[in-house]
């Protein structure tokens, strides 16, 4: 063998070595939280922990369903459907009229950077103003209330989101259509919507999932058990009990559950997604 | 009527912008005047105060020692992750800037964990970081080593949750970087090559300079992120122990939503914004650049 090519072996093994061992601190939470949530009691709350179940139980899956978990399920549910399509239907329009208009003393500009710079303010500076207002409305420990507070991260992002797809919808497409005798409304929801299709999807993707993972407002704006959404809930089972995993990491595997198979639809848009966003 | 009409006929695309417009001045513009406002006063919502004490609420925050140890671990906090995540992240990027078989399938599952709610990563982490039950400590015995205290020292608690930040994050860093690399031409390599550059100096000539922007983007997007550090010290630590995790938002969180201490937490809060925004306006003005 030539020195040449058993260099080239050598640095082949080394990478899928290193490979390897990257794979394994990524996910090795993951499964823990797996075999956690399907180990009997005496094989986690112990000094020897097992590194694979010995007897595989759904008991602890039983149990979150028995004591109602279903409902911090139908709770989150609401506000991230409820909050994704709040934001969608305002800011379809917006980024519709940003894209094509020119607005006077760049006050479109101004608008778009001033949403980008509440994205990126931290939540907890507007905590407390609106803390005040939604009590002073009658909002504070309802799913609707949080829904309007999350428009504070959904709206800024999908504005921006969207106005990208629709900037890549050629426009004369629509002056096709305006020679074609239809109204600025009608071209919008005929021509522009379709075409804006899967980009729209895609936002809404993203949006729930910021929502659906989202912890800071809605500790503070729902205080009674009956309005938690599932963070919320896994933060007090993480705080009240020192060692009831089992419970704890089958509810983590049944939140986590539907993020991930939305996020799969969303690969190709992963890095447009992310970089204006999260958290 | 008729000027009415042609009025309408002009200004009427700012009906699209209108519901978003108003949203956003409800949800964001009146809530910061009232923040900046409430942190001259002294309020107290279940006291029932409200008095104008001028620059006091600042000056105090300046003399409050719970106040500076959030400022100090907030700092380190967001130095440590963002570095260390644009550091792997790039690692990682040039891993799979290289085609290898099972690259598409390796992929996504590098990127799982920022998929996860903070929340469920910290329920994990916490039952991995356990003291007696814990999966780490555990290994440290059987490998013959002296259990660690990872979230009950003081001196490695805030080290611990900067380990789950990374866990989580890098792989945002990872996508931003990645991104970058494949967009830098192959040809200037094969240029490069015929030339008789090899190895390091082809990362140091022509990787590093054209993925400068994007290392960069990494960084801000990153340290902007890291310094509103909240959940993860509120579920793993809860600020201890002592003051050992105490954070900026943790901060702000306790004085106004335990004590109710809402004037000081509102000035805290000022500061904070005020913070973040001078590093976000970094980035904005190069989106600004971009637009115009």
């Amino acid at each position: 063998m030539s020195p040449w090519k058993a260099l080239k072996i050598t640095k082949h093994i080394l990478f899928w070595c290193l490979l390897l061992l990257i794979m394994a601190v990524v996910l090795f939470p993951i499964y823990w939280m797996l075999v956690t949530s399907v180990k009997e009691p005496l094989e986690y709350a112990t000094r020897n922990p097992s590194w694979f179940p010995h007897r595989i139980t759904f008991e602890h899956y039983r149990e979150i369903w028995k004591e109602g978990a279903y409902r911090y399920f139908l709770n989150t549910v609401f506000v991230a459907f409820g909050s994704t399509l709040l934001s969608l239907g305002v800011a379809f329009p917006a980024a519709y009229g940003l894209a094509r208009f020119r607005f006077p003393a760049k006050l479109d500009l101004i608008f778009l950077l001033w949403v980008l710079l509440v994205r990126m303010a931290p939540p907890v500076v507007l905590a407390i103003p609106l803390y005040t207002t939604l009590q002073s409305f009658g909002l504070l420990n309802k799913l609707t209330g949080l829904v309007i507070a999350y428009q504070i991260y959904t709206l800024p992002y999908s504005i921006w989101m969207l106005l990208r797809f629709v900037r890549d919808v050629p426009i004369e497409v629509e002056e096709a259509a305006a020679i074609d005798g239809a109204s600025r409304l009608r071209t919008l929801t005929a021509i522009v919507f379709p075409l804006v299709g899967p980009g729209l999807v895609a936002t809404a993707i993203f949006s729930v999932i910021m929502t659906w993972n989202e912890f800071i407002y809605a500790l503070l704006f729902l205080r009674r058990p009956e309005v938690f959404t599932l963070p919320i809930h896994i933060a007090h089972f993480i705080t009240e009990y020192e060692v009831l995993w089992g419970p704890l990491m089958a509810i983590g595997i049944m939140s986590s559950l539907p993020i991930l198979i939305l996020s799969g639809y969303v690969q190709r848009h992963l890095l447009r997604g992310f970089a204006i966003s999260f958290k | 009527m008729r000027r009415f009409g042609r009025w309408r006929r002009k200004y009427s695309y700012f009906l699209f912008l209108l519901p978003a417009l108003i949203l956003i001045v409800f949800l964001t513009v009146y809530p910061l005047a009232r923040v900046f406002y409430l942190s001259f006063y002294r309020y107290n919502p279940i006291r029932r105060v409200e008095r104008f004490v001028g620059f006091a609420n600042y000056l105090r925050l300046f003399s409050d020692r719970f106040f500076l140890t959030g400022l100090k671990n907030t700092f380190l906090f967001s130095v440590g992750a963002t570095v260390t995540e644009v550091l792997l992240g790039l690692g990682l990027a040039l891993m799979f800037n290289v085609k290898f078989r099972g690259r598409k399938l390796f992929l996504p599952l590098v990127i799982f964990p920022m998929m996860f709610s903070t929340m469920v990563i910290c329920a994990i982490w916490r039952s991995m970081y356990h003291y007696d039950y814990g999966i780490f400590n555990y290994a440290l015995r059987s490998l013959g080593f002296e259990p660690v205290k990872w979230l009950i020292n003081k001196d490695l608690a805030l080290w611990s949750v900067v380990l789950v930040d990374i866990w989580q994050w890098t792989p945002m860093a990872f996508l931003i970087l990645l991104a970058g690399l494949q967009s830098i031409p192959g040809e200037l390599y094969e240029a490069a090559r015929v030339d008789g550059a090899t190895g390091t100096r082809l990362f140091r000539h022509i990787t590093l300079p054209l993925l400068r922007n994007h290392i960069f983007l990494a960084l801000l997007l990153r340290s902007i992120d890291t310094f509103k550090i909240f959940d993860k010290v509120y579920a793993l630590t809860g600020g201890g122990p002592g003051t050992a995790t105490e954070t900026i938002s943790f901060y702000i969180y306790r004085q106004g939503f335990t004590y109710f201490n809402m004037g000081r937490a509102s000035a805290a809060a000022v500061v904070m914004f005020l913070a973040v925004s001078a590093v976000s306006l970094i980035y904005i003005r190069q989106v600004w650049r971009g637009e115009e």
